[in-house]
Order: C-alpha cells, then structure tokens, then sequence
C-alpha cells in the first residue's frame, strides 16, 4: 500500500511523466539565458538550473499540498538561479529575463523589498513562461553576499518560520545589515572606479599627463597611447626580430621606485632616456642573431639607464632584476653584463668624466 | 641536442641537454609535445645540460607557456647555466618565466 493519498500520488504520477519535459525546459531557458547574459557583457558569479528533486517535491507536497489544484500550480519544478556579484547587477539581470521571458507579476516575488523587521534573505523571484500556455519555471536572482547568506540559512536551520529569542533575531538583523550595506559599498565601489577611470583615460588622452597620478589604472590607459613602441621597434629593427606580447605591468613597482609619481613623470622618464636605452640595447643584441624580443624590451633598457645614470651601478641593475625575475644572487651576474655593456656608451663617459670634476 | 621526460610526482618535467638551436628546434618541438597536456600541472623544463638556446628554443618555451597558462600550469625553469640566463635577460623574457 502506498504511503501517500490518493491525490499526491496522482500529482507524483504526473511528475514523474513529465521529467524529460522539465530536463528539456531548463536546459533551453538555461541556453537562452546564458547567451542573453553573455551578449550583455553583465559578470555572473554562477548560473544554474535544476529539475526538483522527488525528494523535495514529496516534502513540498506535504507541506503544502492542499494549497495546489494541478501540477502546474507549483512553478518552481523547473528552477534557474542567477547569482552576481553587484546588486545592481540583478536589475539587470531582471530585465533581460523580462525580455526573454512571459514573467508572471501576479506570482513572482521581490524579497529585496520585504519590511525591514523581516531580516534576511533578499533575492528576486521571477516566475516565467517561454510564452503564454507553456510550463512555469522559476528564476531566483540574487547577489553572490545574498546567495551567502541563504546558504548560511539553509546550515543553520533557521527558514523565518520559527520564533526565535529577541537575541538571537538581533545577530541575524545585524548581519543581514551588514552583508546588504556591503552589498551596496561594492556597487557604489564599482561606480565610483569606473568614473574615476574614464576620469584618468580623459586626462590622458588629452594629454594632462601631469595631473594624472601614477597607478596601475593610469598606467594601463596610458599604454593605449603606446608610448613604448617606437623604442621597442628601434631595438627590434637591430635584428630584424619579433616582438613578442609581454605585459609592462611588472614594472610598475620600479616605476613608483623611481620616484614617478605622475604619469607625466613616465613620459619624461621615456623621452629623457630613449636614445641611450636604444644605444644599450644595440650593444648588447648587435653581436647576437637573437630574433625573437619581449615587448617590454625597451622599458627594461629605460630602467637600467635610469639607475645607471643615477649612479646606482651594478646593485641598481641587480634591484631591476630583481623586481622582474625575482630576488637571488645570480642577478649580479646579468647586471654586471649590463653594466660593462654600458661602460664604453657616451651617457656613461658622461657619468665617469663628471665624477672625475 | 637530447630531450628526457619524466613524470616527477605530479610534475611534467623535460630535460634538456647539448645545444638548442634552429637545427635541433623542429624534432625538439615533437618531443616537448607532451608537455602540452599538462592540464593544470606544473611543467619543469631542466636547462642543467642545455649549453646554448637560439631563438628558435626560445619560441618553443614561449609556446608551451602560452599553452600552459590558460590550463593553469606552470612552467618552471630549473639549472640555466649564465649564458642562457643572458639570453632570456637579453630578449627581456625573464619576467614571462618563473625560475627555480
């Protein structure tokens, strides 16, 4: 004899029928919603579907069961959650989800605008159709601190069903206030990078380089101008080589140790220095048939002239190679080739004859 | 120029010896073939043995690390005498790899 009524037992039947319909379901709305997603550039933190389990539709059923007349009642058989990382991102999410999908207003539910004595768990509930007359699907948006904060939930026990002690219900509140005010500190963040960014490309490309801190952002949109390049093709043009892509950004550290703190301060460090790091370059790559170069090439001879000129000698080549390479002693070894390469080049003479003064 | 490889523990790891030069670079490039399928393990190139490198060992590094990266491999390299450390310093190479 079984151990459910009559009429759960009909409602099991039928969903167990209709299991590969719900697999096709969330698969295709999965697909859609990805590539919707992925065409709008928005950063999600997961997105998955799921078919519910016989488990937890039979534990549903009990709970609620007088509460649906047909199966289709319960709308989340089929289930999709799209979690991000910023809060405005599951705005934008909710609005590419109305223009794929038919939402069901009467339905669906926003927890994010709940009273605010009812701590915890925001999140946004769409119920959806692919068009009129087709099965219902849910799809939970919520933030990557929100989906957290239900996993935490979930852990504890507690679904807001229970009373709990006035003490208790206080550290919930506490911490839901947190998550949700660090949710907003981090889109609020994210606004504020971005302006500031645009801010830092707008000096740099009209050229107010001297108001523009340096930073790795500056420096980044300041490479859009490549202001490497016609170095780096001088030394290329020695043996005729390839430049390989390479990121300047390990350099960075050097840069900000040798005192440039406006991104005007690196352009004069290029325009002081090309002509000799092109002459170093030349006599270290000319007796050589070497036809492949980094395209930090040129940055790296800008730096070893830099501390050859400031009278750092070899311990100045070594800190170089040390940033770039990584610490160790054999680092002399390869700042003592630069440093003879040097010696015989006119800004070093220049060096040793006012030395001699 | 000889190539040796070894399973090390979960490391791939390719030892080179003689001189890695345009002549040798092509059956060179079919033997580190199976470093290719690192998929997330580390990569260790031995250079103790390796007397020269020209740009043609060059690219084939380059081009196992650029195939490794994305698997999140990394590719080590161990034992270079000081003329191939001058090579890679040379080219500005140095910072693309990680040295053990």
């Amino acid at each position: 004899m079984s151990e459910f009524s009559p009429r759960i037992e009909a409602f099991l039947a039928e969903f167990r029928s209709r299991q590969e319909e719900f697999k096709n379901l969330s698969e295709q709305v999965f697909d859609l919603l990805r590539h919707a997603l992925d065409g709008q550039g928005i950063e999600i933190n997961t997105i998955e579907c799921r078919v519910k389990s016989e488990k937890s539709f039979v534990v549903k059923l009990g709970h609620k069961g007088e509460k649906y007349h047909k199966l289709e009642d319960i709308t989340d058989l089929v289930g999709l959650r799209v979690v991000t990382y910023y809060t405005d991102d599951v705005d934008k999410v909710a609005a590419i989800v109305k223009n794929l999908f038919t939402v069901d207003w009467e339905k669906s539910v926003d927890k994010r605008k709940r009273q605010l004595d009812s701590f915890g768990y925001l999140s946004l509930h769409y119920i959806c159709r692919l068009r009129e007359g087709s099965w219902p699907f849910e799809i939970q948006m919520r933030t990557a601190l929100q989906h957290v904060w239900s996993a935490v939930e979930h852990d504890i026990g507690y679904k807001g069903d229970v009373k709990l002690p006035p003490e208790y219900q206080r550290q919930f509140s506490r911490l839901a206030g947190m998550l949700e005010l660090a949710d907003v500190e981090f889109s609020r963040l994210r606004t504020t990078m971005a302006d500031y960014r645009r801010h830092v490309r707008a000096l740099v490309k009209s050229g107010r380089l001297d108001e523009v801190p340096l930073s790795t952002d500056s420096f980044k949109s300041y490479l859009e101008l490549r202001p490497f390049e016609r170095l780096n093709r001088r030394i290329a043009a020695i043996n005729q080589a390839e430049l390989y892509p390479s990121s300047p950004l390990p350099f960075m550290p050097l840069l900000e140790s040798f005192k440039l703190e406006t991104i005007g301060d690196v352009h004069n460090f290029i325009e002081e220095n090309t002509e000799d790091a092109c002459q170093l370059a030349i006599s270290a790559l000319a007796m050589t048939d070497l036809d492949i170069l980094s395209d930090t090439i040129g940055l790296q001879n800008l730096c070893f002239v830099h501390v050859l000129k400031q009278g750092m000698g070899r311990v100045g080549v070594k800190y170089i190679y040390d940033v770039i390479n990584g610490e160790q002693e054999s680092n002399f070894v390869l700042a003592d080739i630069i440093v003879k390469q040097a010696s015989s080049l006119p800004f070093m003479q220049k060096i040793s004859n006012s030395d001699v003064k | 120029m000889k190539t040796t490889f070894k399973e090390e523990g979960k490391d791939l790891v390719m030892y080179f010896e003689g001189r890695l030069d345009t002549s040798a670079a092509a059956q060179t490039e079919r033997e580190m073939q199976v470093l290719y399928n690192c998929d997330g393990h580390d990569v260790i190139l031995d250079c103790t043995q390796l007397e020269y490198i020209s740009s043609s060992g060059l690219r084939l590094f380059l081009s196992l690390l650029k195939a490794a990266k994305p698997k999140g491999s990394h590719v080590y390299i161990t034992g270079m005498n000081d003329n191939l450390r001058q090579v890679f310093a040379m080219t500005g190479f140095t910072n693309l790899f990680e040295f053990k």
